[in-house]
């Protein structure tokens, strides 16, 4: 049992990571803090950890 | 070239690109970023086999992702909380409770040590009880950097604080030491440095009274009891205490989910029916303030990597480690300060888990040359270039002064755990009585 769950709460944290970076790409289209070119380029690279983390890549 | 040189030119290159990054940028995160990158690719060009920097780019942003996922689970259930009018209820139950000030200091002091006593982590413990925590200090006529102070002071403290040190964890499962003897050696210098930080900053100030406090804080739903208050917290505590005290008998939850657990809960208790989309806007508004936080910590990760890559890590602790003994002293304070504040727990490995080694063929103690290290290690957290506690403290607890009034307002306190520390790495025999 604890093994089912264990898998389950793995698969969990693949869909938090999902949800991340949903709300990673919404805003670094559409913002209402930060808006300058600087920060666009730092969502742009920090959304690439949680891309991969959904695409099970790493 | 040598070696010794190739590193030393690459650190003095990530410095002044860090620099000039800062200067022109204005933004910590992405001047870590170019800083790690940049050392990566002149890192490159000069060490032979060096990956290409692309690889570095990616692994380092990896580096701390769960801690990422940690602050952003954490924010989540800490703004849903708030949103649903439990923070002002408590808050307002607080002051009307009691009527002195140094007993409600000393409670928020209590609150700000429990989550990061639990979890190992100074931010957690600004996410979970910081607002809240700022919101009383205020009305206890605290000014606003001084509040600031309590909650950044208390944090790094909390991240001290056993059951869970992850400084000493890291340096005891280096050097092969049982994780046994620390609760007295860190617990009794906290609680020395925390009273003095409670009547350091609390002196002088003056509470406004109970009437005119209540008034001017607003009302909580007026479904808002007791129960729906306390269920999120129990439920939050009580999960990382399942974790911690009952590990073969629950899975690894993790703190993340916790924090999610814990905001479906708050939802369920929230007296006041809110429509989903009302839901999906806090989430989105908290992903926007959290942001340069998260930002800050991967970004950490690739300078890490990069240093690690390349060899300046190794460099800034082969250094170190080889000072003369007296030297050692001398600088220790500062050096693994400035090591946390750029490497944030690989402070641990490249300086903790040598010295401690050195100690151990001195004939020193070395458990409480450890506790003290580990003590020394979280004032760097409001240092550049990383500063994510002192960082998140200003943004979380709203103080809009300069970031360098803020370090000269936990100046003191620091030097007082700091002079603490420092005593008991220097004379570790005097504090035998502690284990």
């Amino acid at each position: 049992m604890l093994v089912f769950w264990q898998t389950v709460i793995h698969y969990l944290y693949f869909v938090i990571a999902a949800i991340i970076a949903f709300f990673f790409i919404k805003n670094f289209f559409k913002r209402e803090k930060r808006t300058n070119l600087v920060y666009d380029i730092v969502y742009a690279y920090c959304v690439i950890p949680f891309v991969l983390r959904v695409l099970f890549v790493k | 070239m040598s070696t010794y040189l190739i590193t030393t030119i690459l650190f003095v290159i990530m410095v002044a690109v860090f620099v000039i990054c800062s200067m022109k940028l204005k933004s910590p995160e992405i001047s870590m970023a170019i800083t790690g990158v940049v050392g990566a690719l002149v890192g490159f060009f000069l060490i032979d086999g060096m990956d290409f920097p692309v690889r570095i780019l990616v692994e380092g942003l990896f580096i701390n992702l769960d801690l990422a996922i940690s602050f952003i689970c954490a924010s989540i259930f800490v703004n849903m909380y708030s949103y649903s009018g439990a923070m002002t209820a408590v808050t307002r139950k607080l002051v009307g409770t009691f009527n002195n000030k140094w007993i409600l200091l000393t409670f928020m002091a209590i609150f700000m040590l429990i989550p990061g006593a639990l979890t190992g982590a100074g931010s957690i413990s600004v996410f979970v009880m910081g607002g809240l925590v700022a919101t009383v200090v205020r009305y206890m006529g605290v000014s606003e950097k001084k509040t600031a102070a309590f909650v950044f002071i208390f944090a790094i403290l909390s991240a001290a604080c056993p059951p869970i040190n992850l400084w000493t964890m890291i340096i005891t499962a280096q050097c092969n030491m049982p994780y046994v003897g620390f609760t007295w050696l860190l617990s009794v210098p906290i609680a020395i440095v925390g009273i003095f930080t409670i009547i350091f900053l609390g002196w002088g100030s003056k509470r406004a009274p109970k009437e005119q406090i209540l008034a001017e804080l607003p009302e909580a739903p007026e479904k808002m009891n007791i129960i729906r208050i306390l269920l999120p917290l129990v439920v939050v505590i009580g999960l990382i205490l399942l974790t911690l005290y009952a590990a073969f008998d629950v899975p690894v939850i993790g703190l993340p989910l916790t924090f999610l657990i814990g905001t479906v809960v708050v939802i369920i208790c929230n007296p006041v029916k809110r429509t989903f989309k009302e839901y999906f806007k806090v989430i989105n508004d908290t992903m926007e303030q959290v942001f340069p936080l998260v930002a800050t910590v991967l970004s950490v990760g690739v300078l890490q990597e990069s240093m690690t890559q390349i060899g300046v890590k190794g460099l800034i602790g082969v250094t170190f480690i080889t000072m003369p003994m007296i030297l050692i002293f001398v600088f220790v304070l500062f050096f693994a300060a400035f090591a946390q504040g750029s490497l944030s727990y690989g402070s641990a490995i490249i300086i903790g888990a040598p010295l401690v080694f050195m100690y151990n063929t001195m004939g020193f103690d070395t458990t409480i040359a450890c506790a003290a290290l580990s003590l020394m290690f979280p004032i760097g957290d409001c240092l550049p270039p990383s500063r994510i506690t002192g960082r998140l403290t200003c943004e979380t607890v709203g103080y809009k002064g300069s970031y360098m009034s803020f370090l000269k307002q936990v100046a003191i306190p620091c030097l007082v755990l700091g002079a603490i520390a420092l005593v008991m790495f220097i004379h570790p025999a005097w504090f035998k009585f502690l284990k």
